[in-house]
């Protein structure tokens, strides 16, 4: 036991050394939501500055509605391009030099699971202080913004897990990018991360409700909008709990059968 | 003692490739034991068998005295294994590389900083340590490599292509590195690679691979002899034929000779100690009062055994497109 906590700490030492490494990678985590905020933000505010829209978005502005969605977006990006490290360890070698040492095989994608978390983190972060910057009112605080990384670190968590099952499965970086692409896509516009549901029309509804995105926008933006709403935010949790187990077992058991 | 015991070992893929049909062979304590084999032979899949990176199919491989199959971790504990991938990580430094290898094999944190500083030393990377891998050279990050195999003290070290895209400088270095690593640590050292006059230089032994089965496992030395010889091409000058036949009638006589020929006025004697029966022939010569006007003793050389356990040539190969592609990123990455 003991061991296999050094292990995962190993693997994802490695992981964060590359992140931290790569300072275009940060600067763009930084000036992505920047960007996404300002244009869509602004160019949304305009289309929604009247009662009716207003109304479907809970009674603030539509940068304050989207925060929520940018969070969830980014950390769904950062975490389903988890699988990518694996292929690429696979193709260059360090893959087998990893499983030829005594390491625990359930480390390796643990360990790079946990790592998508603290970055999905550290860019759910700079999203909350540049949204706080542009004016935007986090209803719960400090407590509430913690609340809202840790949810974001656990989805972002479990998505690594579905990209790493997918990438020991598939083994080919071309054909993960457009499996991961195929997925994200349709799962990030058909949720509640961008348009709240009540503009929507009613088939999409129905999808965004049965959205599992949906599943951790609506806590999050119950934490930055209404505030201490605990049903919503307690659902929020055991499902993200859920979700995380539910890929750490997906996600290990391939990698497992990959190498067998 | 012996550090592998390779017992009817074999591996079918699934679709049905047989790679390897049922090989035995076993590598004794501080031998430098050479597999050599065409593109496609099952070296590498030997390799990966045996340092527990793939299942066999049937059979049975121990390493130093544990089974590949049953008990993988202490396997893994006592072997290193440098694979043909150059397999460093890029973006960190050389002494990061290191303390990452050393954490996957436990080592603990009092004994990591001496044992990574002793490694730098000697693949003389110790002034470069602290650069990132990215601006080494091919041959740096195989030193690199190489250093990485031996952070946990292995028993027995596993090579695959150690010198593959490598100059010629460099692949000596590499050599000599190796060398002085078994010296000091009385290592088992397991090699496979397409250098024949390397393999010849460096291995005890040699096992030859085609097909997935071992057509000769002997010294290079063995091989070579067991080939017929050396060949000695001799000229006379001497025209008198009852003369000639006396003077051959007698070389052949000598235990060493195996067969003589004739072609193009020259003849040819198959030996399996040349160097030892040019003076025999001389002092005949000098009795039976011929001339010789040249000579030439010529030994096989480990290029002649290959071609004639696997009828073909190391160079000229086909390899397939996996093994291409993996040649042209290891050549892109060795720049």
């Amino acid at each position: 036991m003991n061991y296999f906590l050094q292990d995962v700490y190993s693997v994802f030492w490695r992981e964060i050394k590359h992140f931290v490494d790569q300072k275009m990678r940060i600067m763009v985590s930084i000036i992505q939501p920047f960007i996404w905020l300002s244009l869509m933000g602004n160019l949304m505010s305009g289309l929604t500055n009247n009662p009716f829209a207003m109304m479907a978005l809970g009674g603030v502005k539509y940068l304050d509605f989207m925060t929520p969605g940018v969070i969830v977006m980014t950390a769904l990006f950062g975490g389903i391009f988890g699988g990518v490290s694996i292929v690429m360890d696979r193709r260059f070698g360090y893959l087998n030099k990893m499983l030829v040492s005594p390491i625990s095989r359930s480390a390796i994608p643990l360990g790079k699971m946990l790592s998508s978390a603290l970055i999905a983190g550290f860019q759910g972060l700079m999203i909350i202080v540049v949204a706080r910057l542009m004016g935007v009112n986090f209803a719960t605080g400090i407590l509430g913004i913690m609340l809202i990384l840790f949810l974001v670190m656990s989805f972002s968590l479990a998505m690594a897990g579905i990209s790493l099952a997918l990438a020991a499965r598939l083994k080919n970086m071309e054909t993960l990018f457009a499996v991961v692409n195929f997925l994200t896509m349709p799962l990030m516009f058909t949720s509640n991360a961008m348009f709240p549901t009540q503009t929507m029309p009613n088939w999409l509804a129905t999808i965004a409700k049965w959205n599992p995105l949906s599943y951790v926008v609506t806590p999050l933006r119950t934490l930055v909008i209404s505030g201490w709403n605990w049903t919503e935010i307690v659902q929020g949790f055991v499902y993200i709990i859920i979700l995380v187990f539910l890929t750490l077992y997906l996600a290990t058991t391939q990698f497992k059968k990959s190498i067998a | 003692m012996k550090v592998i015991e390779v017992n009817k070992l074999s591996k079918v893929y699934p679709g049905g490739i047989e790679a390897i049909r049922g090989i035995s062979f076993d590598v004794e304590e501080g031998e430098i034991f050479g597999f050599l084999g065409p593109n496609g032979a099952g070296k590498t899949t030997t390799m990966m068998m045996l340092t527990t990176l793939i299942k066999p199919t049937s059979g049975s491989a121990k390493v130093c005295g544990y089974d590949v199959l049953k008990n993988p971790n202490p396997v893994r504990l006592s072997i290193g294994y440098v694979s043909q991938d150059l397999a460093v990580d890029d973006s960190l430094t050389g002494w990061e590389n290191l303390y990452l290898q050393g954490r996957f094999y436990h080592i603990p944190k009092d004994t990591m900083e001496k044992r990574i500083r002793e490694l730098l030393e000697l693949v003389h990377l110790a002034d470069r340590a602290d650069e990132r891998v990215e601006n080494y050279s091919g041959g740096m990050r195989k030193r690199l490599d190489i250093a990485m195999g031996l952070i946990h003290r292995p028993k027995v070290l596993f090579l695959d292509e150690p010198t593959l895209g490598l100059d010629v400088q460099t692949r000596q270095d590499i050599w000599s590195y190796i060398a002085r690593i078994r010296e000091e640590n009385n290592m088992t050292i397991f090699l496979t690679t397409h250098y024949m006059e390397e393999a010849d230089n460096i291995c005890d032994r040699i096992a030859i691979i085609d097909h997935g089965e071992i057509k000769a496992i002997d010294t290079p030395k063995n091989l070579k002899e067991n080939l017929g010889g050396d060949l000695i091409t001799l000229s006379i000058k001497q025209n008198n034929v009852e003369v000639i036949n006396l003077f051959f009638e007698s070389i052949r006589n000598i235990e060493y000779v195996r067969d003589i020929k004739k072609s193009d006025g020259r003849y040819t004697i198959v030996a399996s100690k040349g160097e030892k029966l040019i003076p025999l022939v001389f002092n005949i010569a000098h009795e039976k009062d011929i001339e010789i006007t040249s000579i030439i003793l010529k030994q096989p050389t480990l290029d002649d055994v290959y071609i004639a356990y696997t009828g073909r040539e190391l160079r000229d190969e086909e390899g397939s497109r996996e093994d291409n592609r993996r040649m042209d990123r290891i050549l892109r990455r060795s720049r």
